[in-house]
């Protein structure tokens, strides 16, 4: 509980943060410009405060500020659970990079192919099928059909440029 | 007023139209099935496809995706124990103990029935209404839609979490959500505000990656943490014996159905409410019915009325909540913040458009809740064995795919390489609020409302100076903005209170 309460400061100080440059910036603007953004950055930087120092202090001895929203699974043990995010984590940033690699028509096909085969370790079949099945997808509805114009990987940019 | 009822009823009917409604159907259909995806992630994620779409076909597609949702959720509360939706989650008490005695069947029945009475009655509130809001909307100028913003917000904030700190974390994401509208070039003098000199930033944060963003990656995280099959390791069962019987208790207890139903669509009214609180106020109105202690005490165990209420009341929410989401632009939850979301990406005002110049299209979303409902229940009704197969679909072939969706839906938005970026920063954002409790649902309205309530707020110091703050309205949703405000702080010191005097 410890160490999920000291990670609530995490939030609390970046929202902090973000009103403190809000206020800041809105020095520089002329008053119809900077009006309603004080508006909203003054409350936000008192609220972030309180909560920030009431993170700080621990006055959260059981977790009260329970939010009407989705949570995230407690079943699995902590240690597993952490290592399983930063590896999400990373095929989430991986794929982004490869986005801007190699475009997304060849890293759509490439990433479900990769997930599916180390991530999932599922058999060289369904792995297969699934990769066509992303590819069409990719090219039938949004490339085709919706014309969704796909910017070029940098790596054929580089290859163009030379 | 009757030519636009049946022009929405005609619009939804055309091909097109009828046929994205279909897609969305089926769509909500599995979404509302699988636990591992919600409605609200489904809706985000579906966003970016309205684009190329006409008014009435997107909504539709969303709305016939949204409406459903809720009705299949229901079955595999009933099949697993297991939520398929949070707002289903009340269906679980009595849903799932008459499938572990034996009455899978009779349970589904009933709420797919009841479902389906839900929907069609907040479908009939939404229409009714039409001709009770349209004066009352006209008697709103700009200080009203300031202080009717800043109301919605409140209410979110304050009924997102529950006690005093969860309000206070309420109150600071709708003011980021705000702060975020800020972002881009000032509408009024053309600042750059925010900017950090990048051109890609002066129409703002993009909407669909964020909304992707806040919703989805935290729940593809968590489904990658899980690591097993959707609906965990539970076997399913067979069906379908007991159906019919579960359908004709909907009308055996047919009051208790249509109470449920109009409880669910006065808190789907209430911004802030939605479907969450809806269910367990139905389920606790439907205990409440029970005559003696003895049949009261049956509830919880498998008693079908525990089934049928908070299953109308799922359902009727929709309609309720549509109905100022419409007028006045305040989303009656999550989702229509989202589908508000989705009135901007088609150029659509909230307010007395909708009521006047579109009431066509205002139709058409009452015709979409009614006929994606019916098709849903008979659709569900026939192939109930099939659909609990669909629960054991594992987690690791539907991340690439939820992953692949979410990345190219934020792209489509300017197709540009800061919608990835925007997609990365609020899964970020998104993750690091459900971690530490933090409610996501009153950033996006802030966000979504944010340039309303500049505007109108704008349009009413410069043209009535600070006495604006006068004008009786204002006066009163000022006010109510305060009891919204100081509610929970106020239930928060009364509760410390008592425990203090129940200790000495």
């Amino acid at each position: 509980m410890k160490g999920r309460l000291d990670f609530q400061v995490v939030p609390a100080l970046a929202t902090l943060l973000v009103a403190a440059y809000a206020l800041y910036s809105s020095l520089y603007w002329p008053l119809r410009t900077a009006l309603f953004p004080r508006a909203i950055a003054i409350p936000l930087f008192l609220l972030a405060l309180i909560e920030t120092v009431l993170c700080l202090i621990g006055s959260e001895k059981v977790r009260e500020g329970h939010a009407v929203d989705f949570e995230l699974t407690t079943d699995v043990d902590p240690l597993i659970a952490q290592r399983r995010t930063l590896a999400i984590g990373t095929w989430i940033v991986g794929f982004f990079g490869m986005i801007l690699l190699a475009g997304f028509p060849l890293a759509v096909p490439i990433f479900v192919f990769a997930y599916l085969k180390l991530a999932g370790r599922e058999g060289w079949l369904l792995t297969t099928v699934l990769t066509a099945t992303s590819w069409l997808f990719m090219e039938g509805l949004f490339n085709r059909l919706l014309h969704i114009p796909f910017a070029e990987g940098w790596i054929f940019s580089l290859f163009g440029a030379t | 007023m009757l030519e636009a009822l049946i022009g929405g009823l005609l619009a939804v009917l055309q091909w097109k139209a009828f046929s994205f409604m279909l897609i969305g159907v089926a769509v909500g259909f599995w979404v509302g099935l699988l636990p591992g995806i919600g409605g609200l992630t489904s809706l985000a994620l579906m966003l970016p496809f309205i684009y190329d779409m006409t008014p009435v076909e997107a909504f539709a597609f969303l709305l016939g995706m949204h409406s459903v949702t809720a009705t299949t959720g229901d079955i595999t509360s009933i099949l697993f124990g297991v939520p398929g939706e949070g707002s289903a989650a009340a269906t679980v008490l009595d849903g799932h103990a008459m499938a572990k005695k034996g009455e899978a069947g009779r349970a589904l029945g009933a709420a797919l029935m009841s479902s389906l009475l839900g929907a069609i009655i907040g479908a009939l509130a939404l229409a009714l209404s039409i001709p009770i809001m349209r004066p009352l909307v006209l008697t709103f100028g700009a200080p009203e839609m300031f202080m009717l913003a800043i109301l919605g917000i409140a209410f979110i904030s304050s009924l997102s979490g529950q006690g005093g700190r969860a309000a206070m974390r309420g109150f600071i994401a709708g003011l980021l959500g705000l702060f975020l509208a800020l972002v881009g070039l000032d509408p009024q003098a053309a600042i750059e505000r925010f900017t950090f000199g990048q051109l890609y930033l002066w129409d703002g944060v993009a909407l669909v990656p964020l909304i992707v963003g806040l919703f989805a990656f935290p729940e593809i995280i968590d489904l990658a943490v899980r690591g097993t099959s959707i609906a965990g390791e539970l076997p399913p069962g067979k069906l379908s014996a007991g159906v019919w019987e579960g359908v004709k208790d909907t009308f055996r207890y047919f009051w208790l159905t249509v109470r449920c139903s109009l409880a669910g669509t006065i808190i789907g009214f209430i911004p802030g409410l939605g479907g969450s609180v809806a269910q367990w106020i139905a389920y606790g109105h439907a205990a409440q019915s029970a005559r003696d202690a003895d049949e009261r005490s049956r509830f919880g165990t498998g008693d079908v009325r525990g089934v049928l209420g908070p299953g109308a009341a799922n359902n009727s929410k929709e309609g309720g909540s549509l109905i100022p989401t419409v007028a006045f632009g305040i989303p009656g939850s999550a989702a229509m913040a989202i589908l508000l979301g989705a009135f901007l990406i088609q150029g659509l005002r909230p307010g007395l458009d909708m009521l006047d110049k579109n009431l066509t299209l205002t139709f058409s979303m009452v015709w979409t809740m009614v006929i994606a409902n019916i098709i849903t229940v008979a659709i569900s009704l026939l192939f109930l064995n099939q659909l609990a197969k669909l629960t054991l679909v594992r987690g690791s072939i539907l991340i690439p795919f939820i992953l692949f969706l979410a990345f190219i839906g934020a792209y489509t938005e300017h197709n540009h390489a800061g919608d990835l970026i925007t997609l990365l920063s609020s899964g970020l954002i998104g993750y690091l609020m459900v971690r530490c409790g933090w409610p996501r649902a009153p950033l996006v309205l802030g966000f979504v409302l944010g340039n309303i309530a500049e505007t109108s707020f704008y349009i009413s110091t410069t043209r009535y100076g600070f006495s604006w703050l006068s004008r009786p309205a204002v006066v009163v949703l000022g006010a109510a903005i305060l009891m919204v405000i100081l509610q929970p702080l106020i239930a928060t010191f009364r509760k410390r209170i008592r425990m203090r005097e129940a200790a000495t």
